[in-house]
C-alpha cells in the first residue's frame, strides 16, 4: 500500500506552504488554513508577503528572502501571519529552497505557532533595551563626573589633572608622526599674573576671584578653538595648543596683550600684567614616555616663565632647548625662592645640640629646608648662596628667625625644658643690615621669648669680612641679651685681636676637624686647641658634625662642652625633636 | 563571450580597508572595473548569480557592507555608521586602496544611496552608477506628491519586526563572533557565516533608511546612472523609479520582468543582461 503522503502534508503538525521564486503561494496545507482561517483556493497565486504585516514584510523581503536564495534556507525567523479575520498569529518561519530534481525551484515554508516564545523574546528584548539605556545613563554620568574632576570650579577652565589629561592626549598622538621645521607641535604657555596678590589683599577675595574669572575668559577668547586653557593654582594659568615654533611668539604676544587690558573691579581699574614662559614638546614621544614628557614640558615652561618675570612684568620667554645658562638658572631659582617664601614652601628643621657631660639636650639649631614643588626637599646649600648674593636672604632669614622663635614658644607651651636654646644662623649680609637688631628685638617681643633663649650663629668668615662693622652689630645684638656664636670656627682665618673683642658666647668647631680627630693627630690637635681657646676666652666650646661614639668620647675627653651631629640626631621637623633625649650608648 | 569565471576563485584583496570589508576581486586585472555593493539582508554572495556574466571581461570587485557577512565586527563604529556617509566613505576607501578608476558601481537597495553619496563626493572616480531597486525616501511626502511606499505607522512595525528577530540573528552570528569561521565541518556554522547580520547594525541601517530623505541628493549626481526597477517590489513602488529617473539627470530607466526586491537573486540572467546592455563603453 502506498503511504498517503497527501494526507500527511495536509494534516501535518505544522503549517506548510509552497512558494515559487517570485514569492507566490502555490500550495497551502489544511493545518495552515485551519490556523489562519484562509481558504486554500484564495491563497494560491497570492504573494506570501501579503500575509505579513508591514514590518515582517520588510524584514522578509530585505533579509529572509536574500538569505534563503543565497544559502537555500532560513531558520526560525519570527513573523506574524495575518489571518482571514485580520488577527495576527505569531509564528516561527523556517524555509528551504529546493532546486534539485524540480523543473522550477520551489520554496518550502514551515510555520510553527510561537505565541509563548514571542512573548519571552519580547520580555528579553525589553530587558536588553533597558540595560542599554541604563548603560547610556552610566556613561553620561561618568562623562559628567570626568567633567567635574577635570575642571576648575571657579573659572570653568581645566584644572591641573584636566590639563595633564589633555597634554598626555596630545603627546600620545605624537608617537611616530614625522615632524619637519614649521610643523605645529604641542606647546605649553605658562602664565603667571603679576599683580594678583595685591588685588586679593587690597580688594578682597571676592574681587580676586572675579579677576581670575575675567582672566580665564580673556585667555579663552584669545586662544584658538582647539586650544586647552587651564588654571593650575592661584594665579597660574596654562594655554596648551599645537603651535609652530614661529607661531609661539604670536600666541604669547596675543595673550600678553589681552592681559594688559585693565580690569574694573569694584569700580577700580586694575592692571594685572602677566609673565609668560613657553615650551614646545620634543617630538616624537614614545607611548611609555608620555607622562615624563608632559612633566618636563610643563616644568620648562614654568622655568621660562620665571625667567620672563625676572626681567620685569609683561614679558614672554621661550624655553631654549639645551640651554644651561647659569645666570638664567639663578634668576629662576631666586624668583622661585621669593614665591616659596610667600607660598609657604620653606620648612625649618631642628638639630638637637647635646650637653656632653650630662648627655641631655641643651638646645637646637634651626636649619632651613625648601619643599620645592618639582625638585623635592632642598638643603640650604642648593639656594642659600644665591639668596645671600641677591639679598633675598633678608626675607629668608627673617622668616626662619620668626619661625624658630615661635617654635620655641610652642615647645615651651608643650612642656619642654624651659631653658632650651634655639640657634639661628645669621649671614654676613644680614649682619650688615642696619635693621637686624630691631628685627630680632621685634620677633622676640612679639613671640614673648626671653632673649637669652636665642643664639645667633655667625660664621667666622662673615665676621672677618668687615670686622669693624661686625663688632658694632654684635655689640648691639648682645645688648638685647641674645647669645652669639662663631660658626664654622677654624675654616676662616681669625684675627684674634678682633675675636677677643667680639662679645661672643660660643665657638662652634667646624665639622671638618671633628670628622678627622679620631684618625688624624693634626685634626685632633686643632680640635683640642679650639676647645682650649674657647675656654681661655670664657666661651662655650661646641663641636659640630659628631658621627660616632668614638668622636663623642674623644670630645668629652678634651673637655668640649656641647656637641651636635648625626650620632645624636639628624635635623628633624619640629614635632620629631626628641625631648628629652637619652644619649645613645 | 566565454564565461568561465566561476572556475576562477575570487581573490581576497589585501590592505586595511579591504581586509576590514572582506573585499574580493576576480576577473582580468586590466579589465574595466565593476564594483558590486550588496543591499540589506545578506553579503556579497547576493551577486553570485550575476558574477559569471561579468568576470570574463571585467575586473569584478565585491565587498561586505560593514556589519554584514565577513566584515570585521571589531571595526564597527556606531557613530561612523550612524548615517550612510560612513558606508559611502567605505566605498571611496576601497576605490582608493585598490586604486580603482572609471568604476561602474552596481548597487542594490540600501547601497544605492551610498553609491549616490560616493558619486557626489568623488564624481571623477566613477564611470557609471547602476541602481538596482533604489528608493531615496521610504515614507510619504503628500505636499511633494511623493509616496515612498510606507507610512509613519509602518516604521514602528519595522522596528518591532527587527526586535522580534533579534535573538535569532544574534544566535546566528555567534559562531562567527566567537572566532571559528573556519569550521566547515559544522554545516550550520557555515550557513551562519553566510548572510551574517549583526542585529544592531541591521537595526541602525534600516532605521537610517526609514528616517532619511535622500531625494535632495539626486540632482547633485553628475555620474550617468541606470535605474533597474522590478515588478511588485514591496520596497519600491513603481512611481519611485520614475521619480529617480526624473531627478537623476541623464539617467536611463530599465523595467525588469523580475518580481520582488532582489532581481539579481531571483532573475540573475535578466539582471546581468540589463546591466550589460546599458554599460557605457
Amino acid at each position: 500500500m502506498t503511504p498517503d503522503y497527501a494526507d500527511l502534508w495536509e494534516h501535518a503538525p505544522g503549517s506548510h506552504l509552497l512558494l515559487d521564486d517570485d514569492g507566490r503561494i502555490t500550495a497551502a496545507n489544511a493545518t495552515f488554513c485551519d490556523w489562519t482561517g484562509h481558504a486554500a483556493a484564495d491563497l494560491v497565486g497570492r504573494p506570501f508577503t501579503s500575509l505579513l504585516p508591514v514590518g515582517d514584510r520588510v524584514l522578509h523581503t530585505t533579509h529572509s528572502l536574500p538569505q534563503l536564495m543565497v544559502t537555500g534556507r532560513v531558520a526560525e525567523a519570527s513573523v506574524q501571519v495575518i489571518g482571514a479575520d485580520g488577527e495576527r498569529h505569531p509564528a516561527l518561519l523556517s524555509a528551504t529552497r529546493v532546486t534539485a530534481g524540480l523543473p522550477v525551484p520551489e520554496t518550502r515554508v514551515v510555520l510553527v505557532d510561537a505565541q509563548q516564545r514571542r512573548r519571552y523574546e519580547e520580555e528579553l528584548l525589553t530587558a536588553r533595551r533597558r540595560a542599554e539605556e541604563s548603560q547610556a545613563r552610566i556613561a553620561a554620568a561618568e562623562a559628567a563626573l570626568t567633567e567635574l574632576v577635570h575642571h576648575d570650579s571657579l573659572t570653568g577652565l581645566l584644572n591641573r589633572p584636566g590639563l595633564l589629561h589633555a597634554l598626555h592626549g596630545r603627546l600620545g598622538r605624537c608617537g611616530a608622526d614625522p615632524t619637519g621645521p614649521g610643523t605645529a607641535v604641542p606647546t605649553v604657555f605658562f602664565i603667571d599674573l603679576d599683580g594678583f596678590k595685591a588685588v586679593n589683599d587690597g580688594l578682597g577675595h571676592g574681587s580676586g576671584d572675579e579677576l581670575l574669572r575675567v582672566v580665564a575668559r580673556r585667555l579663552e577668547d584669545a586662544s584658538r578653538a582647539g586650544a586647552d586653557v587651564a588654571r593650575l593654582a592661584g594665579d597660574e594659568f596654562v594655554v596648551l595648543d599645537d603651535v609652530s615654533p614661529e607661531g609661539s611668539r604670536r600666541v604669547a604676544a596675543r595673550l600678553l596683550d589681552v592681559l594688559a587690558e585693565p580690569v574694573v573691579l569694584q569700580g577700580v581699574e586694575v592692571v594685572v600684567a602677566a609673565s609668560i614662559g613657553s615650551c614646545a614638546a620634543e617630538l616624537p614621544v614614545a607611548p611609555a614616555d608620555v607622562e615624563t614628557a608632559a612633566d618636563l614640558v610643563l616644568r620648562r615652561a614654568d622655568t621660562a616663565m620665571y625667567r620672563a618675570k625676572a626681567q620685569g612684568s609683561g614679558r614672554w620667554e621661550a624655553h631654549v632647548p639645551g640651554s644651561a645658562d647659569p645666570a638664567a638658572d639663578r634668576l629662576v631659582l631666586l624668583e622661585q625662592l621669593r614665591n616659596a617664601i610667600r607660598d609657604g614652601e620653606l620648612r625649618v628643621h631642628y638639630q638637637p645640640r647635646m650637653d656632653l657631660p650630662t648627655g641631655g639636650v641643651s638646645g637646637v639649631e634651626a636649619l632651613v629646608r625648601w619643599q620645592h614643588p618639582t625638585r623635592g626637599l632642598l638643603q640650604p646649600d642648593a639656594f642659600i648662596d644665591a639668596a645671600e648674593e641677591s639679598g633675598v636672604i633678608r626675607d629668608l632669614g627673617a622668616w626662619v628667625l620668626t619661625e624658630a622663635v615661635e617654635q620655641a614658644v610652642r615647645w615651651d607651651a608643650a612642656g619642654a625644658d624651659p631653658g632650651l636654646q634655639v640657634a639661628v644662623n645669621v649671614s654676613a649680609r644680614q649682619l650688615a643690615d642696619t635693621d637686624l637688631v630691631t628685627r630680632v628685638a621685634g620677633v622676640l617681643a612679639r613671640a614673648g621669648l626671653p632673649a637669652s633663649r636665642l643664639v645667633l650663629e655667625i660664621t667666622e668668615t662673615a665676621l672677618m669680612h668687615d670686622p669693624e662693622s661686625a663688632l658694632t652689630s654684635l655689640q648691639a645684638l648682645r645688648s638685647l641679651g641674645v647669645l652669639l656664636a662663631v660658626d664654622d670656627f677654624g675654616t676662616g682665618y681669625s684675627s684674634f685681636t678682633y675675636l677677643k673683642q667680639f662679645p661672643v658666647d660660643e665657638l662652634k668647631i667646624d665639622r671638618s676637624f671633628v670628622a678627622g680627630m679620631t684618625t688624624d693627630a693634626g685634626d685632633r690637635a686643632i680640635v683640642a686647641s679650639c676647645v682650649h681657646l674657647a675656654h681661655a676666652m670664657g666661651l662655650v666650646a661646641v663641636a659640630e658634625g659628631v658621627e660616632s661614639a668614638d668622636e663623642r668620647d674623644a670630645l668629652l675627653a678634651l673637655g668640649c662642652d656641647q656637641a651636635q651631629g648625626y650620632f645624636f640626631s639628624r635635623p628633624v621637623p619640629a614635632d620629631a625633636v626628641p625631648f628629652p633625649v637619652a644619649v645613645p650608648a | 563571450m566565454s564565461i568561465d569565471a566561476a572556475l576562477r576563485p575570487a581573490q581576497p584583496a589585501t590592505g586595511p580597508v579591504t581586509t576590514r570589508l572582506n573585499v574580493t576581486t576576480t576577473g582580468p586585472a586590466d579589465g574595466p572595473v565593476i564594483l558590486f555593493a550588496h543591499g540589506f539582508g545578506c553579503d556579497q554572495g547576493m551577486w553570485d548569480g550575476v558574477l559569471p556574466h561579468f568576470a570574463g571581461d571585467h575586473r569584478v570587485v565585491r565587498y561586505d557592507l560593514m556589519g554584514y557577512g565577513q566584515s570585521d565586527p571589531a571595526a564597527y563604529d556606531p557613530v561612523r555608521y550612524a548615517t550612510l556617509d560612513g558606508h559611502a566613505d567605505d566605498i571611496l576607501a576601497i576605490c582608493a586602496e585598490l586604486d580603482l578608476r572609471d568604476v561602474t558601481l552596481v548597487a542594490h537597495s540600501v547601497s544605492t544611496m551610498m553609491a549616490v553619496l560616493a558619486a557626489i563626493r568623488e564624481p571623477e572616480r566613477f564611470r557609471q552608477l547602476v541602481l538596482v531597486a533604489a528608493n531615496p525616501y521610504f515614507l510619504q511626502d503628500p505636499p511633494g506628491g511623493y509616496d515612498g511606499g510606507f507610512s509613519d505607522a509602518d516604521m514602528s512595525e519595522v522596528a518591532g519586526a527587527l526586535d522580534s528577530n533579534y535573538f535569532t540573528w544574534a544566535e546566528a552570528m555567534a559562531p562567527v563572533i566567537m572566532g571559528t569561521p573556519d569550521a566547515p565541518q559544522h554545516g550550520e556554522r557555515l550557513t551562519a557565516s553566510f548572510c551574517r547580520v549583526n542585529p544592531d547594525v541591521a537595526r541602525q541601517l534600516l532605521g537610517t533608511m526609514f528616517t532619511t530623505d535622500y531625494r535632495p541628493l539626486l540632482p547633485q549626481v553628475t555620474v550617468p546612472a541606470v535605474v533597474l526597477q522590478c515588478r511588485a517590489d514591496a520596497m519600491v513602488p513603481a512611481p519611485v523609479a520614475e521619480y529617480l529617473h526624473e531627478h537623476l539627470a541623464g539617467s536611463t530607466l530599465v523595467q525588469l520582468q523580475a518580481l520582488g526586491h532582489c532581481p539579481h537573486i531571483s532573475a540573475p540572467e535578466e539582471t546581468a543582461a540589463a546591466i550589460r546592455a546599458h554599460l557605457l563603453p
